[in-house]
């Protein structure tokens, strides 16, 4: 046997199998999205809160307090604890199929790639979600308060809410923090990082194990 | 045309235990046969007899404790992971008695899978499902996802799945286990008309006792041995006795 005759399975194949694991367990995806969405919007709402109060007060720097940044910590940990949980049922749940795919040809890493890859997309709609949310409700919050306070502050701060939803600023890490793309990278990376050892169970199957396995 | 070897499968003393404790379960001891080319085989015998051990081992699904299997003529103890996977994706289809479908792909996808991980091109993929799905009689039910199948119908796609790679043998367990009578008797009339059709090799691990009647030799096992060997025109003078 040459090496060019071997099995293949590119990763587009593994992307459109993941996805359509995704869009046809949608409400098991969607437990596990929440917990990212509530994580990340939750970072994300303290820190745009912060930075519109710092930005409306005409101060440098940002209110964040240093509790407030441990519970979106403990949140985010949290989080990825709920995903390791929602991932090891998946893989349970599909026993059978990991069984199955590999009897047709597919090797322990194409598994991987299968498992890792659905924890990326989660990850990737978790954190889009959950910044959008997160940046939409300090909005919101720094919009309405003043209004009941019926200060005039309200527009501005709408305004600043706005203009900081792309701002990059690489000098103050917290600011940082609160941009768009860095929560939903962050938000990736906890996805990754909490799929990988229940993509690895699922890759260590032995096929008559599995297939062994009554749901 | 390279010399086609005469036996798809042959095993020599092929064992395997299981140690559970102080208990060592002997599932299989010693078996040796040899398997032809084309050649449609039934393996019989109770639960527990080690005819699911046997068919794991020969689709190279387990590695046995003692003995060889070779398919093709090679070892399959002497593959790497690799290699094993291209044994099992190209020359070994697999049907089960629970379908086995991956419930997330219709028909056509499901019949694709495996020409993936073999390489073939993504029109030659569509072509060769369409036609094996046609073949089994499901030309109608292309698009259908496996709940909207009934039970025949989808082991009707798990056989186009298992035969869409052209392989050297296809390893059935048990695929009756799961359907009534009629529909069992359907499945097992497919099976031999693609065995004469296509000259693959199918092996069936059953105690369905309608698959006599289409088997060219059927296995005996009882306690991990081969208890005995029969050809269907022994089975049938023993009918007329």
């Amino acid at each position: 046997m040459t090496r060019e005759e071997g099995v293949k399975f590119p990763l587009s194949e593994a992307f459109s199998f993941s996805l359509e694991s995704i869009k046809r367990r949608l409400s098991r995806a969607l437990v596990t999205m929440a917990s990212i969405i509530v994580g990340i919007s939750f970072l994300t709402f303290l820190l745009t809160t912060g930075r519109i109060v710092s930005s409306l007060q005409q101060q440098s720097g940002t209110i964040v307090e240093a509790y407030q940044i441990w519970v979106a910590i403990i949140a985010l940990l949290i989080c990825a604890v709920g995903i390791v949980n929602t991932m090891l049922i998946s893989v349970a749940e599909r026993y059978k199929e990991i069984g199955t795919i590999k009897c047709l040809g597919a090797m322990n890493r194409h598994v991987l790639t299968i498992f890792l890859i659905e924890g990326f997309l989660l990850g990737l709609m978790g954190g889009v979600i959950g910044s959008i949310t997160g940046w939409g409700v300090a909005a919101i919050w720094q919009y309405l308060l003043p209004i009941m306070r019926q200060e005039p502050a309200q527009i501005q701060a709408l305004i600043v809410a706005a203009k900081l939803w792309l701002e990059f600023d690489i000098k103050d890490p917290l600011i940082l923090l609160s941009n768009p793309l860095v929560d939903i990278g962050l938000s990736v990376f906890i996805a990754l990082i909490s799929s990988i050892v229940p993509a690895y169970i699922a890759a260590k199957l032995s096929p008559t194990e599995a297939l062994r396995y009554e749901a | 045309m390279a010399l086609r070897y005469e036996y798809a499968v042959e095993t020599e003393d092929l064992a395997k235990y299981y140690v559970m404790g102080p208990v060592t379960v002997k599932a299989l001891d010693g078996v040796s046969v040899r398997i032809r080319r084309s050649e449609y085989l039934s393996i019989m015998g109770p639960s527990g007899s080690g005819k699911t051990t046997f068919f794991n081992m020969i689709g190279g699904l387990d590695r046995p404790t003692r003995g060889k299997v070779f398919i093709d003529e090679v070892d399959i103890a002497s593959l790497d992971a690799y290699e094993l996977a291209w044994l099992r994706a190209k020359k070994i289809g697999y049907v089960f008695q629970t379908f086995n479908l991956i419930p997330v792909l219709t028909a056509m996808e499901n019949v694709m899978l495996p020409m993936i991980f073999t390489g073939v091109d993504r029109d030659e993929r569509i072509k060769k499902a369409r036609e094996m799905l046609t073949r089994v009689g499901l030309g109608e039910r292309l698009h259908h996802k496996p709940g909207e199948l009934s039970g025949g119908q989808q082991q009707r796609v798990a056989i186009a799945r298992a035969l869409v790679n052209d392989p050297v043998i296809v390893l059935a367990d048990e695929p009756t286990g799961n359907l009534d009578l009629h529909t069992g008797l359907e499945i097992i009339n497919l099976l031999k008309t693609l065995n004469t059709e296509k000259r693959v090799t199918i092996i069936n691990a059953t105690h369905d006792l309608k698959m006599i009647d289409v088997s060219d030799r059927i296995f005996w096992i009882r306690d991990g041995k081969i208890e005995r060997i029969e050809t269907r025109a022994e089975v049938a003078v023993k009918e007329v006795e």
